[in-house]
């Protein structure tokens, strides 16, 4: 299902740039007018990023999935089991979009669960600090029950603690294609030290007003 | 297709915590047997999550929020095989580099990700604020390079379009829940911050 996105490279040369653009135009010839359009407007801005690559480049998040930066994404859908949507639901309709669960798991940025398909599917994506398998690790050492809970609603869930658990979510993600992020060296601890970082500065600050 | 999640609800009484613990045994009884076992052992965190009730709340017009920050998610069917191809080059040659998107000022995180045979694209972000907002900032600032990546989506009506609030909420699903790390943290705080974390540093430099 899935095929994994380039590994990082070198910044290019302007001809190979060049070639690119010659092929998005052959490729844009029988899109709609204004993609058309907006590919000439957009282009020197999008050439400009092709070719400066070398300053955020899309590396592999490990096993599966794609970073930038420190900061890596993982998108899986998966069918539910029977049942499984009904209950899902109403767990998380119960704690109102609450996970503080999550901030057991120390590198997740964002997590997001969306019903999909008219309640047979489910999409789960996160954003992540580092690579994959040391964060399922993560997920199975600090928050196992809340993981059976919430994806024993799929279909052929091994249990989080199943030496299947990797390939089940390995067979269910699809990397991204695209992946931006707006501070990419930014890692969930990170944000927190300048967190206090800024308080402390306030409170400093303030006293030498006072 | 989308319903929207509640909002955001006071501390809850234990009544109302003791009849939602009590709704869920019943709903996993017939779960696989993982499930109904997760179910009990994490059960004393549960409840402190029920009683806690800081719910996510919404982000205007559709879509999760939790404190400052908020989620978009859209799955858009491709009008033709053509298309798809398209944007899996567009995104490939780009190399997953939206450093456009940077100037939006809001935006996160954004992924996009081909589903089911490139018949359908996933689009999913984090950013900050309301959705009316998010989406204006896009239309004003970026709104050549939002045609280019969704052209080929089914009947986009360009980012220009009177039309293209509609065509968005057509296509969106509100997530049914959202959890963010620092959800008081703005792409702006965070650069802020940034800035001054860089400045704390040099000055100890100096002191030291």
């Amino acid at each position: 299902m899935a095929t994994q996105t380039a590994t990082p490279t070198k910044p290019k040369q302007d001809s190979a740039v060049e070639q690119k653009i010659q092929e998005l135009r052959t490729l844009f010839a029988d899109a709609p007018e204004m993609a058309k359009t907006g590919l000439e407007h957009a282009l020197p801005s999008l050439m400009s990023q092709a070719a400066e690559a070398q300053a955020s480049e899309t590396e592999s998040a490990g096993r599966i999935g794609i970073r930038q930066g420190t900061v890596s994404e993982l998108t899986v859908i998966a069918p539910f089991a029977p049942g499984g949507a009904k209950r899902l639901r109403a767990v998380l309709r119960l704690l109102n979009g609450n996970f503080s669960g999550g901030r057991k798991v120390g590198t997740l940025h964002n997590m997001r669960f969306v019903f999909v398909d008219n309640d047979t599917r489910f999409l789960f994506a996160t954003a992540y600090d580092g690579q994959w398998d040391p964060y399922i690790d993560d997920f199975a050492t600090k928050i196992p029950d809340e993981m059976d809970v919430i994806f024993s609603a799929f279909e052929g869930w091994p249990g989080i603690h199943s030496p299947k658990v990797k390939d089940w979510i390995v067979k269910h993600q699809i990397p991204a294609e695209g992946w931006y992020v707006a501070h990419p060296d930014l890692s969930v601890a990170e944000a927190g030290r300048l967190k206090h970082i800024g308080k402390a500065v306030d409170e400093f600050l303030d006293k030498l007003n006072e | 297709m989308a319903t929207q999640t509640p909002l955001a609800t006071k501390p809850k009484s234990d009544a109302v915590v003791e009849q939602r613990i009590q709704k869920l045994r019943e709903l996993y009884a017939d779960a696989p047997e993982i499930g109904k076992a997760a179910l009990e052992k994490t059960m004393p965190n549960l409840k402190r999550e029920l009683a806690a009730g800081t719910g996510t709340q919404n982000a205007g017009r559709i879509g999760a929020r939790q404190g400052k920050v908020s989620e978009l998610t859209g799955i858009f069917p491709f009008a033709t095989p053509a298309g798809a191809k398209r944007l899996r080059v567009l995104l490939q040659y780009l190399e997953g580099n939206f450093k456009l998107a940077d100037l939006v000022g809001t935006v996160h995180d954004m992924r996009f990700v081909f589903l089911d045979n490139d018949t359908r694209l996933l689009f999913c972000t984090a950013y900050d604020g309301d959705w009316d907002a998010y989406i204006d900032d896009f239309a004003t600032k970026i709104p050549d390079a939002l045609d280019l990546l969704f052209c080929d989506a089914e009947g986009w009506p360009g980012l220009r379009s009177p039309k293209i609030k509609d065509w968005i909420v057509a296509h969106q699903i509100a997530a049914d829940a959202w959890y963010v790390a620092s959800p008081n943290l703005t792409v702006a705080e965070t650069r802020r911050l940034e800035k001054v974390g860089k400045a704390v540093e040099e000055l100890l430099d100096q002191v030291g």
